[in-house]
C-alpha cells in the first residue's frame, strides 16, 4: 500500500481519472498541500503553472484543507481568475499568511499572520505589539521621523521597503519582514514618503 | 427581390445585422452574394486560422469592424501552451496595407504585441474601438501608442488580459484634445496608475459611460472620479482601501448618490466589506453586478447589498454567498437572466457553501433565467430534473461539480438522468458543460434532444466511443466540441469525417485517440487542420516502433480554407 511515507508519489502529476483510490490520495494530498503551504514559492505561482489542487473531497482533516486531485486545468476556472483569487486565498487563510519577522537587536524572531492585518496601519500597530516597542509602526508611514525602517523580502528574494505598493500586492509577495535600524540603512537613498502620484 | 435595383436591396440588407443572418443572405444567389459582400461592415471570424487576411479583404473590402478569435477555449485552463499561436500582427499588417477603413477591432485569446498595437494606432485614421479579451503578449507601452495616436478613440476595453505593466505613463499619453472616450476598462492592469492623469482624462470625457479601474485606484480617488462623471453607467471599482477615513467615505457616498444612471457594478478587487453600503442608494437601478473577484466580502454583506437589487438581470458572484444567499437572490431578483457562481476556494478546504439546493432555489425564483454557470460541491438528479422543469428556457447551462466523477450524492447514481432532463426540457439550449459521474447514456440523451446545441464541454465523462458518436450523429448544429480525459478514441473520431466540415473545431485531450487515427483523419480530410500538441517529448513519437498506436495527448482540429498554418511552433504537429 502506498499510504505510508511521503515518497515521491506525492509529487506525481496524474492526468488519469481522479476520485479513485480516494483514501490513498487523501493521505498523499494532505502532505502535498502541506508542502505547498510551507514552501517559499507563492501560491499564485503554483496556480499559474496549472498544477492546481482542484475541487473535490469534502472531508476535512484537522486544519489542513482537504486536498484535491492534482489535475491540470481543473476546476475549469480561467487563469486570470485563478491568479486573482489565489492572491486572496493566500492572504485570507490562516496559516498561509504567517511570515517571520526579525528585528535588529532582538535575539529571536517572531512570526505573525499578515492575513490578520487589514492594511499598513494595522500592520504597523501589530508590529508594535509584537515587539513591545512603540514607534516601529511609524516607520511604515512616516519615513523620516523614526528610528526604524521596515523592509520585507519579496517573492524574487529582493529586500523591499514596506509601504510602496498597494496592500494587496504587498501581502501577496511578502515572504518575511525585517525591522532595521534606520542608522544601518543610511546611504541607501531612502526618500521621504509622500512622493506619490 | 431580383427586380429591385441593387441600392434598394442593399438598403434592405442594412437592417440585417447579425453575421449569421448575413452569411445566410449571401448564399441565396450570386447577386445577393455580391451586394452583401460590398455592404458588409462587421465581420466575425471565430477561428483566425480558418481563413486569412487576404481572403477577408478580397471578399469584404468595405469592412469597418473585425472580430477575431485565436486559441481554443481550453487555453483558458492552461491546456494550450503559450506559444501555440493566434498572432494578430499579420492581420493588422494586411489591413494596414490595404488601407481599409478599420474602426473597430475585437480580439479574443490572441497574441497581441506592442508592435501590432503601434501599427494599429498609426494605420487607421478613424479607429475608434479596441476590445481585447483574454489576450497576452503586450505591455502598457502598446497601450500608450493607442492612447497617443488614435484621435477618435471611443472604446479601450481590456478584459482579463495578461499585460506586462511597465508602470509607465500610458494614461498621460491621451492628448488633451481627446474627449471622445465612452469606454475605458483597465481593471486587469497590475501596476500603479497615474491618478492625476486619470482624473483629468475622466473630467474631459463627457461621453464616458463605462469606467473600470484597476487595483491601484484607491477609494478617495474613486470618489473624485465619480463626482466628475455622474453620467457613469458601468463602473468597475478598483481597490477599496480597508478602513478608509470617514471623510473619504462620506465623499464617496455623496458621489455615488449623484450617479443616477449607474446600471452596472463590478470590481471590488480588494474590498473592505462595510464600504459596500455606500452603494446601497443606487442598487435599485442596477441591472448587472459582478462581485466575483471580491473574495474578502463575505455572505452577509453580499446579501445585504443584493437585497436592494431588485432589477438585477446579471449576477456574477462567488460561492461564499452560500445556498442561503442564493435563496435571497431567488426571492429578490425576479428579473435575473444570467447567473454565474464561481468557486472561492481553489486550493481546497471543502467549505464552499453552494449545493444543489441553491441551484434549485434560483430556478424556482427566477423565471427569466436563461444562462447559468454554477460551480458546486455536489448535485443530484432530482435537483436537475426540478431545475429543468422550472427553467425550460436555458440557452447556456454550465455545471461544474468540483470533484470529477462525483455521482448523485444521495443515490450514488450517475448524473445522466439529470442532464438528460435538462436537454430534453430546454429546447433552445445552445451551450452545455457537463460534470460529475456520467456514462454513455447522457450522450445518448444529448444526441437525441439537444437539437440546437452548438457548444459542448466534456470532462471525465463517458464509457466508450458510443458516447462521442451519439453526440456527433445527433447534434446537427454542433460547432465547438471540447473533450478532456474521456475514453473516446479513433473509432469515434473517424466515424464521420464530413461532420467536421460543419463544425468550427474539435478538441480532445487525454482521450484515447492515437497518432495513426489522427493521421488517418488528416488524410481523409485535407480541408481540416489536424494539430497534435505534444509538449513532452517530440522525438518519442517518431522513434517509437509502435508510433501508430501511441496515444495523442492533445488533438485540436478545425476546418480551414487556407490549409496548414505557417506559424506553428515546433511542438505542434500539423498532420
Amino acid at each position: 500500500m502506498e499510504k505510508e511515507g511521503l515518497g515521491l508519489e506525492i509529487t506525481e502529476l496524474r492526468l488519469g481519472l481522479p476520485g479513485r483510490d480516494v483514501a490513498e490520495k487523501m493521505m498523499k494530498k494532505r502532505a502535498f498541500t502541506e508542502m505547498i503551504m510551507t514552501s517559499s514559492g507563492s501560491n499564485s505561482d503554483q496556480c499559474e503553472s496549472g498544477v492546481v489542487s482542484s475541487g473535490g473531497d469534502v472531508e476535512k482533516v484537522n486544519d489542513s484543507p482537504a486536498a484535491k486531485s492534482q489535475v491540470v486545468g481543473w476546476p475549469p476556472v480561467c487563469s486570470y481568475r485563478r491568479k486573482n483569487s489565489c492572491k486572496d486565498a493566500s492572504t485570507t487563510k490562516v496559516g498561509l499568511g504567517y511570515v517571520k519577522v526579525s528585528m535588529d537587536g532582538v535575539p529571536y524572531l517572531r512570526k505573525m499572520d499578515l492575513g490578520s492585518s487589514q492594511g499598513y496601519d494595522d500592520l504597523a500597530f501589530a508590529l508594535d505589539k509584537l515587539f513591545g516597542i512603540r514607534g516601529i509602526g511609524v516607520a511604515l508611514k512616516d519615513g523620516d521621523n523614526c528610528e526604524y525602517v521596515t523592509i520585507y523580502e519579496d517573492k524574487d528574494g529582493d529586500w523591499m521597503l514596506a509601504g510602496d505598493v498597494p496592500w494587496g500586492m504587498f501581502i501577496e509577495s511578502c515572504k518575511r519582514l525585517r525591522i532595521m535600524k534606520r542608522s544601518d540603512a543610511t546611504g541607501f537613498g531612502l526618500q521621504p514618503r509622500g512622493v506619490d502620484e | 427581390m431580383n427586380y429591385f435595383p441593387d441600392e434598394v436591396v442593399e438598403h434592405v440588407f442594412d437592417f440585417v445585422t447579425s453575421h449569421k443572418d448575413r452569411n445566410a443572405i449571401s448564399l441565396v444567389c450570386k447577386s445577393w452574394y455580391k451586394i452583401e459582400r460590398y455592404s458588409r461592415q462587421k465581420v466575425f471570424i471565430g477561428n483566425c486560422y480558418a481563413t486569412n487576411p487576404e481572403r477577408l479583404l478580397r471578399r469584404f473590402p468595405c469592412l469597418k469592424s473585425l472580430t477575431l478569435k485565436g486559441k481554443p477555449h481550453f487555453a483558458d485552463f492552461n491546456l494550450v501552451p503559450h506559444e501555440w499561436g493566434g498572432f494578430v500582427l499579420p492581420w493588422i499588417e494586411a489591413l494596414a496595407r490595404s488601407r481599409v477603413g478599420l474602426e473597430e477591432l475585437r480580439l479574443k485569446r490572441m497574441v497581441v504585441t506592442d508592435e501590432s498595437l503601434e501599427l494599429l494606432s498609426r494605420s487607421f485614421v478613424n479607429f475608434k474601438s479596441l476590445v481585447l479579451v483574454s489576450c497576452e503578449g503586450f505591455t502598457t507601452d502598446g497601450l500608450a501608442s493607442i492612447a497617443a495616436n488614435c484621435r477618435h478613440l471611443r472604446d479601450l476595453d481590456l478584459q482579463e488580459n495578461e499585460i506586462d505593466d511597465h508602470r509607465g505613463q500610458w494614461l498621460s499619453c491621451f492628448p488633451d484634445t481627446c474627449t471622445t472616450l465612452v469606454t475605458l476598462n483597465f481593471a486587469c492592469l497590475e501596476g500603479e496608475t497615474n491618478l492625476v492623469a486619470l482624473e483629468r482624462l475622466v473630467a474631459r470625457s463627457p461621453n464616458l459611460k463605462s469606467l473600470k479601474l484597476n487595483r491601484a485606484v484607491p477609494l478617495d480617488a474613486l470618489a473624485r472620479l465619480m463626482s466628475c462623471a455622474p453620467q457613469m453607467v458601468d463602473l468597475g471599482v478598483g481597490s477599496y482601501e480597508n478602513d478608509p477615513d470617514s471623510e473619504s467615505y462620506l465623499k464617496l457616498q455623496a458621489a455615488i448618490k449623484k450617479c443616477t444612471l449607474l446600471r452596472s457594478l463590478s470590481g471590488f478587487l480588494e474590498a473592505a466589506p462595510h464600504c459596500l453600503s455606500a452603494f446601497h442608494p443606487i442598487c435599485h437601478n442596477l441591472t448587472s453586478l459582478n462581485l466575483s473577484y471580491a473574495a474578502e466580502i463575505h455572505g452577509s454583506h453580499l446579501i445585504k447589498l443584493i437585497q436592494h437589487c431588485k432589477k438585477l438581470q446579471r449576477l456574477w458572484i462567488l460561492d461564499s454567498i452560500g445556498d442561503k444567499g442564493l435563496e435571497v437572490v431567488a426571492s429578490t431578483c425576479k428579473e435575473l437572466q444570467e447567473l454565474r457562481v464561481f468557486p472561492s476556494d481553489l486550493l481546497g478546504g471543502g467549505n464552499t457553501a453552494v449545493t444543489e439546493e441553491g441551484l434549485v432555489a434560483i430556478s424556482a425564483g427566477c423565471p427569466k433565467l436563461h444562462s447559468i454557470l454554477y460551480f458546486c460541491q455536489q448535485m443530484t438528479n432530482a435537483a436537475l430534473v426540478t431545475v429543468a422543469k422550472n427553467c425550460p428556457n436555458f440557452i447556456r447551462f454550465r455545471l461544474c461539480i468540483l470533484e470529477p466523477n462525483k455521482p448523485d450524492h444521495v443515490t450514488s447514481q450517475p448524473l445522466d438522468e439529470g442532464f438528460g432532463a435538462i436537454v430534453k426540457a430546454c429546447k433552445s439550449l445552445r451551450r452545455l458543460s457537463l460534470s460529475g459521474l456520467l456514462t454513455d447514456q447522457v450522450f445518448l440523451y444529448i444526441g437525441m434532444y439537444a437539437n440546437q446545441l452548438e457548444m459542448l464541454s466534456i470532462a471525465f465523462a463517458g464509457d466508450t466511443d458510443k458516447g462521442m458518436l451519439y453526440v456527433l450523429n445527433g447534434c446537427k448544429k454542433m460547432k465547438k466540441l471540447e473533450i478532456r480525459d474521456s475514453p473516446f478514441g479513433d473509432t469515434a473520431l473517424l466515424a464521420d469525417v464530413s461532420k467536421y466540415e460543419t463544425m468550427r473545431s474539435l478538441w480532445m485531450s487525454s482521450c484515447e485517440v492515437t497518432l495513426s487515427g489522427c493521421k488517418g483523419l488528416a488524410e481523409k480530410a485535407p480541408w481540416l487542420n489536424v494539430e497534435i500538441i505534444n509538449e513532452t517529448d517530440n522525438n518519442r513519437m517518431e522513434e517509437n516502433g509502435h508510433e501508430g498506436r501511441q496515444k495523442v495527448d492533445k488533438l485540436y482540429l478545425y476546418r480551414t480554407v487556407v490549409g496548414t498554418r505557417m506559424d506553428a511552433p515546433p511542438f505542434v504537429w500539423i498532420l
